[in-house]
């Protein structure tokens, strides 16, 4: 048998780090000479925060081990979210289907096929309750992995379990701008009605569910769907940026909001580019809140991190290899100082994560907790030369960046291209490189194995899927049609008028209209069509 | 039938329904211009009719789709069927993205040849692009011999 030697020992393919940044062989005290420990670093838990937001980190707050689920209707989401719980998972988090997240309803004619693949369908306020049934969303922490609709649709049932929303638990990520770049398009996503609509429910939630977090920006769609990790900064800013402005517009200060917005981040397979993300991403957020925004509260200037570790990094070839990468990126985030961790199930490229990948993944981070003892010591790579440096260079380019962005406006350079353009380049110049071999991702353009078999994919039956759909036909049939159509009246109007669209939302989804009736009347009154795909149009006649 | 055989190869690009992940097929249409290929890129978000409506009007070559939720066989399916039903038999058909393994065989069955899923090489699509060109000057159709 003739084995290439290559195939069987290691040789150093690159010096530039995973984004693209050119690394030197070693560093010292010259690469960081301008760096103040006082101005630049502090402590952790002291401005500008660079090196954690707690004095003591994981040793007085542990990260949350956060575990995803969400299939087929929600009774298939529910026993997914009991195995979770079985299996160690602390937090609950929960994503939608592709169709909900679209706030587009499972009857659809377009749609059919698509209903309940890769996350839960949730139409309406109903199947809602189906989900949580038993579970009080004010005492538990459900971190739901939605931007359009959820929060509306939380604070509905809310109201109809008699509750206090001011007591509401849990969090969502209303990143509506992050929606358009990720893949909506301005189709599905129009993005001034998007960043208004986000502007809303912040408004809406820092007033009346002052501990629900907001999970914003949506700096892991960005990523996924092409950026380096300076861009994600950028990009993520200038977002964060204009709704704060807008905000302050409507009387909302910084104070008063940013104590609830958590990052929501990634953490790709270069661990120490993606640790300088972290600190540097701390530092330009302490900054930006204390000199534009003249924050005072601690806790708007200490940022908090979600992190998701990176779908994109992942193979579908030879998958057990995931797991390698998953485990090295959970390293990163906490290495990072992040505040919540999901570990990507090593299956996420072929299928719906299987009960036994998913178990897996809790799995890897028991084992960085215990046994490799990731949560001893706050910012173990701080004072690190080579690390120091990255931070300064990755904090840098984000910057520039940023100033480029917001020279044009956050939201006109998502309508104009100007953002989908980077990352388009981004991608296109990632696989150049990995056609010309001068990137090697392992199983994919090198040591790819010969005659692997194709890896097994978890199925679920569709039966309850089907019935879900049957069931969601006959309830819309069965509504009180009156007040369906005066609270879908009222809402129309709000949103003509430009008003705050989320008390009209929670009444008409009180009133049992589904999330794509309720979306479709916010679109209808901004000028766009009632249906994104121009399919259907409203059954309903908001003027006479 | 295709009208000039020396033109060069056109497909149209985009994907169907709810599908959101478009980074591959975006940076598979920048590549496939590169190779000479003249690609209309419809974007997300198509109906079945939307697209087939483009590929009657833009004379292509080959449809290509790229998905990313399993719930691919019926979508495929519908195009299949819209393409046939608005007399573009001769269109070939190409579907990329989380294809799995175990759909080639039904795919095949359907007459969609060009399965490009996961590790799949840009010379395999360009090789099968010239390969769906040649077929349809030919006039022979998709599911022809």
């Amino acid at each position: 048998m003739n084995v290439d030697p290559e195939d069987v020992s290691v040789r150093l393919s690159r010096t530039r780090t995973w984004s693209g940044m050119e690394t030197d062989a070693v560093y010292g005290p010259d690469d960081i000479a301008g760096l103040d420990h006082d101005r630049d670093l502090g402590r952790p838990g002291e401005y500008p925060f660079t090196r954690g937001s707690y004095p003591e980190m994981y040793r007085s707050r542990m990260w949350t081990l956060r575990n995803i689920v969400g299939y087929g209707a929600p009774e298939d989401t529910r026993d997914g979210i009991r195995r979770a719980l079985e299996a160690g998972s602390a937090g609950i988090n929960i994503v939608l289907d592709a169709i909900s997240q679209e706030a587009v309803d499972p009857d659809h004619p377009l749609v059919e096929a698509q209903v309940g693949q890769e996350g839960c369908s949730l139409p309406s306020l109903r199947d809602l309750e189906r989900l949580l049934d038993g579970i009080d969303v004010t005492a538990t922490d459900v971190a739901w992995h939605s931007t359009m609709m959820i929060y509306p649709m939380i604070a509905a049932l809310v109201r109809k379990q008699g509750r206090r929303l001011a007591d509401l638990q849990g969090s969502h990520m209303p990143d509506h701008l992050g929606l358009t770049l990720a893949g909506w398009g301005e189709a599905i996503m129009p993005p001034e009605l998007g960043h208004r609509t986000a502007v809303d429910c912040l408004e809406f939630s820092a007033r009346h569910s002052p501990r629900w977090a907001l999970g914003m920006p949506q700096g892991y769609d960005l990523r996924e769907r092409g950026c380096t990790p300076a861009a994600e900064i950028a990009i993520g800013m200038a977002i964060v940026n204009q709704t704060l402005a807008d905000l302050a517009a409507r009387g909302v200060s910084a104070d008063e909001v940013a104590p609830s917005l958590a990052w929501v981040s990634t953490a790709d397979i270069d661990l120490f580019e993606e640790v300088a993300k972290f600190r540097a991403l701390r530092r330009i957020w302490a900054r930006t809140l204390r000199h534009r925004f003249d924050a005072q509260s601690p806790r708007s200037l200490q940022l908090r991190i979600a992190c998701h570790t990176s779908g994109r990094s992942l193979a579908y070839q030879q998958p057990l290899n995931n797991l390698t990468r998953a485990a090295i990126e959970t390293l990163a985030a906490l290495l990072g100082g992040v505040q919540a961790v999901e570990t990507c199930t090593y299956d996420e490229p072929i299928c719906i994560p299987s009960h036994e990948a998913r178990e897996l993944a809790i799995r890897t981070q028991q084992i960085l907790a215990h046994e490799v003892g990731a949560a001893r010591t706050a910012d173990p790579l701080g004072g690190s030369w080579y690390v120091e440096s990255l931070t300064n260079r990755v904090e840098r380019d984000a910057l520039d960046l940023l100033a480029t962005i917001e020279e044009i406006g956050v939201v006109k350079a998502v309508q104009d291209g100007t953002i989908e353009q980077l990352m388009d380049d981004y991608n296109l110049g990632l696989r150049r490189e990995l056609d010309t071999g001068e990137r090697i991702v392992v199983g994919v353009n090198r040591f790819v194995p010969e005659g692997a078999e194709p890896p097994t994919r978890f199925t679920f039956d569709r039966g309850r899927v089907e019935a879900h759909v049957r069931r969601f036909v006959e309830t819309k049939r069965a509504r009180d049609q009156q007040r369906l159509e005066a609270s879908l009246r009222d809402l129309y109007h709000a949103a003509r008028q430009r008003r705050n669209s989320h008390p009209a939302m929670i009444d008409a989804l009180l009133a049992d209209a589904t999330m794509g009736e309720v979306w479709g009347t916010v679109r209808l009154a901004n000028g766009y069509s009632y249906d994104p795909f121009g399919v259907i149009t409203s059954p309903f006649d908001h003027e006479s | 039938m295709r009208s000039d055989l020396a033109a060069p190869i056109r497909c149209l690009l985009g994907m169907l329904g709810a599908d959101v992940h478009s980074n591959g097929v975006r940076t598979l249409a920048r590549r496939l211009r590169d190779r000479g290929i003249e690609v209309i890129y419809v974007g997300e978000h198509n109906t079945v009719r939307g697209m087939v409506e483009s590929a009657a009007a833009e004379d292509v070559d080959v449809v290509g789709v790229s998905f990313w939720n399993p719930g691919y066989l019926a979508a495929t399916k519908a195009l299949v069927a819209e393409l046939d039903a608005a007399g573009l038999a001769d269109v070939m058909v190409m579907v990329g993205g989380l294809i799995h393994a175990d759909d080639v065989a039904e795919l095949s069955a359907l007459g969609v040849h060009g399965v490009f899923g996961p590790g799949s090489d840009v010379d395999e699509v360009v090789a099968f692009l010239a390969e769906a060109a040649g077929r349809r000057s030919d006039g022979r159709g998709r599911t022809s011999a």
